[in-house]
């Protein structure tokens, strides 16, 4: 066995010897990865959700999006939903939303008190997740979710069915904005990128959706000033 | 040199010529050039910039390679930093012993695995079933795989070597009943299975697509979301990556992200992207309690230091293999080592020992395909033919003959007068007596070894120089 310095020791040595063998580059600014969005935001993001088989709802109001959130509940035949607790949703009123139909609302505040097997239990058991994001970023048809609590990385993950709410302020054009944002010195535990329904190609290359994540991935965009 | 890539040796060739005689295989590997490998050219295309953008995260590499034992010490400081813990393996026994240590000493059993090209590497499944600890792989490919015994195929699709009806046959023995092959069904029946075994583990495995040395982030890359099960249910994560891994800087990261998926698959950003950062913060309800990061060298030090450094560039999208005529041919097993492909004929002969693996830096036509793909440019028909020129020089190679026969080529090529003198003659004879067809079938003796897998083009009848002349050109 080799201490750690034996292992640092061996690896600098050739970290030194190999620089005689760089490839010389001409140097590469920084900004050339930045690709951002042209043209609405909002309608950019959207665009994009669609594009990766992800369903993306352009609404002019929260009140709109209540009604589109009722709809979609429907569909999924929700009996119980996982929540985020969020500014958004609490704007958007979502306890009562849910109340109304007699969806089961499982958020920080109910999951908390619940021994680690039975809240797995009653994870499992959810039909849809319900959050908003943190940012959202228009290129890309991304959502960013930062882990904390209230904002558990299981919402976007364990149900059939993901719905974010997302408004206008959160989408951001490139993903070098959320990075900037995100600052190396004040990371959250885990930062996720959503980018679409859950695939998968592992079956002769095929297009397969819904394997281990969600399969329906619907985005509520709240396109209000 | 160990032999810690595969159980035995086997032919390149031997394994080619069951492959090409393989019906299913040929039918699924001759789907990859117009789906993944059309997606990664339309990628590039449609990306403003996209050469430089590869250039910049090719340059990232070069430049933290230079100073890999720095960034290696900053990322473990982070690590630590953000309560986490780090350990260091020389090689794949000792990767494997410190992680059957880790999950011993939690008194666990039961542990779920999210793909990782360098837990095949170091045969790390081996190793915990030899423990008695029950890992199961919980990738849709990896899964099949792990229940049929196989090796990975492909480095991103590591069943594209079964039909559906094979999966279907191989998912119908824990099913416990016969499944039909529709994809939805097997996903479907890999979905619920899966599920229980993410509830159980008491421990989750994953490799790292990077790590950022600043903020002692690991990154994971995954389109199925069971990497991200696997980090969000165990109370325990252990992940485990090269040190080639490691880049300095988060604000590095897009320019990996931006080129990573497209050479992959086409798409912008994969499905999932997880930066994560140490074990969860107090008050969350989910994530892990306990994270272990454990950096492996594995000979990828013996590389650094050498003209074929450049190798540890890669970031493991598999988009060379997609575009490549051998591999579309012989498909993935037949290249012997884990890593498959064009890149895989560099990285088998030098993780695993140039002689034993002589085939595989001339398992490519040099054609250049591969390079084109590439998201961080690497030149892989120039690292063949170094490991070409290297395998001249190894004792077991040595070819008197050979040896000779490009003595003779390189004097002749060097006077302008016998170059001359040989074209005539070859025009001469081979190439008037060859008129109706101009390719030679069969070669006598030693050059035989060309004609059997392919002709080989005779001279013209007539010199480009004689020709020139006689259509009144000078010079």
């Amino acid at each position: 066995m080799v201490s750690r310095e034996g292992f640092l020791a061996t690896v600098r040595q050739a970290a030194q010897q190999g620089r005689s063998y760089r490839v010389h580059l001409r140097p590469v600014p920084d900004e050339i990865g930045y690709l951002g969005a042209e043209g609405d935001l909002c309608e950019r993001f959207a665009a994009e959700v669609n594009a990766v088989g992800g369903e993306a709802f352009v609404v002019a109001d929260l009140e709109t999006a209540g009604r589109q959130l009722h709809s979609l509940l429907a569909e999924a035949g929700a009996q119980s939903a996982v929540c985020w607790k969020h500014e958004v949703l609490d704007r958007l009123g979502l306890a009562e939303l849910l109340a109304a139909p007699g969806v089961a609302r499982w958020d920080y505040d109910a999951l908390a008190g619940l021994p680690a097997e039975q809240r797995l239990q009653r994870l499992l058991a959810c039909e849809v997740g319900i959050t908003s994001c943190d940012w959202a970023i228009a290129e890309t048809g991304t959502l960013v979710m930062c882990s904390r609590p209230g904002q558990e990385r299981l919402a976007s993950l364990i149900a059939p069915m993901h719905i974010a709410i997302v408004e206008r302020q959160q989408i951001v054009p490139d993903l070098i904005d959320v990075i900037r944002m995100l600052g190396a010195d004040k990371l959250p535990s885990n930062v996720t990128l959503i980018t679409g329904p859950s695939k998968t190609g592992d079956i002769e290359l095929q297009l397969t959706t819904g394997v281990h994540g969600p399969g329906k991935w619907r985005v509520i965009v709240v396109n209000e000033r | 040199m160990t032999d810690y890539l595969r159980e035995t040796h086997h032919e390149f060739e031997a394994a080619s010529a069951t492959a090409l005689a393989d019906p299913n295989l040929q039918r699924i590997l001759g789907q990859l050039n117009d789906t993944l490998g059309r997606r990664n050219r339309d990628a590039w295309a449609a990306l403003p910039n996209s050469d430089l953008m590869r250039e910049k995260a090719r340059a990232i590499k070069d430049e933290t390679l230079a100073e890999l034992d720095k960034h290696l010490e900053t990322l473990e400081r982070s690590v630590l930093g953000r309560g986490g813990h780090v350990h260091w393996a020389v090689d794949g026994a000792e990767a494997c012993r410190i992680i059957v240590e880790l999950i011993q000493r939690r008194g666990a059993t039961k542990v779920v695995k999210s793909k990782s090209m360098t837990s095949e590497e170091i045969h790390l499944n081996h190793a915990l079933e030899h423990a008695g600890i029950e890992a199961v792989e919980t990738d849709l490919g990896e899964y099949i795989i792990q229940l049929a015994g196989h090796r990975p195929s492909h480095i991103v699709a590591p069943a594209i070597h079964l039909s559906a009806g094979e999966i279907a046959t191989i998912l119908s023995k824990p099913a416990g009943e016969r499944l039909p092959a529709e994809r939805e069904v097997l996903a479907g029946f890999a979905r619920r299975a899966l599920r229980q075994k993410f509830a159980e583990a008491e421990v989750g495995i994953s490799g790292a697509n990077f790590a950022i040395a600043e903020t002692g982030s690991i990154v994971l890359v995954t389109n199925e979301g069971n990497g991200r099960l696997t980090c969000a249910l165990p109370p325990c994560h252990i992940a485990v990556m090269g040190v080639e891994k490691v880049i300095p800087r988060l604000a590095d990261l897009p320019h990996f992200l931006k080129v990573l998926a497209r050479g992959a698959t086409g798409q912008k950003l994969s499905i999932y992207t997880q930066i994560i950062t140490g074990p969860r913060q107090p008050d969350e309800l989910d994530g892990p309690e306990e994270f272990h990061l454990v950096i492996l060298d594995n000979g990828r030090s013996r590389i650094l230091g050498t003209p074929l450094r450049e190798s540890l560039f890669c970031i493991r999208c598999g988009a060379c293999l997609n575009v490549c005529p051998i591999y579309r041919s012989v498909g993935g097993h037949a290249y012997g080592g884990v890593y498959a492909g064009p890149i895989g004929a560099v990285l088998t002969p030098l993780y695993d020992g140039l002689a034993a693996n002589h085939h595989l830096p001339h398992a490519s036509s040099l054609c250049g395909a591969c390079q084109a793909a590439c998201p961080v440019k690497i030149q892989i028909p120039d690292l063949l033919i170094k490991l070409r020129e290297q395998l001249h020089d190894e004792p077991e190679q040595r070819s008197r003959l050979e040896d000779l026969a490009y003595g003779l080529w390189a004097r002749m090529l060097r006077s302008p007068r016998l170059y001359r003198w040989s074209t005539w003659l070859a025009t001469r004879t081979i190439g008037r007596w060859k008129r109706k067809s101009p390719w030679i079938k069969r070669l006598p003796a030693k050059l035989s070894g060309w004609t059997k897998s392919r002709d080989f083009p005779a001279p013209a009848p007539e010199r480009f120089r004689d020709w020139w002349r006689k259509e009144g050109g000078n010079g």
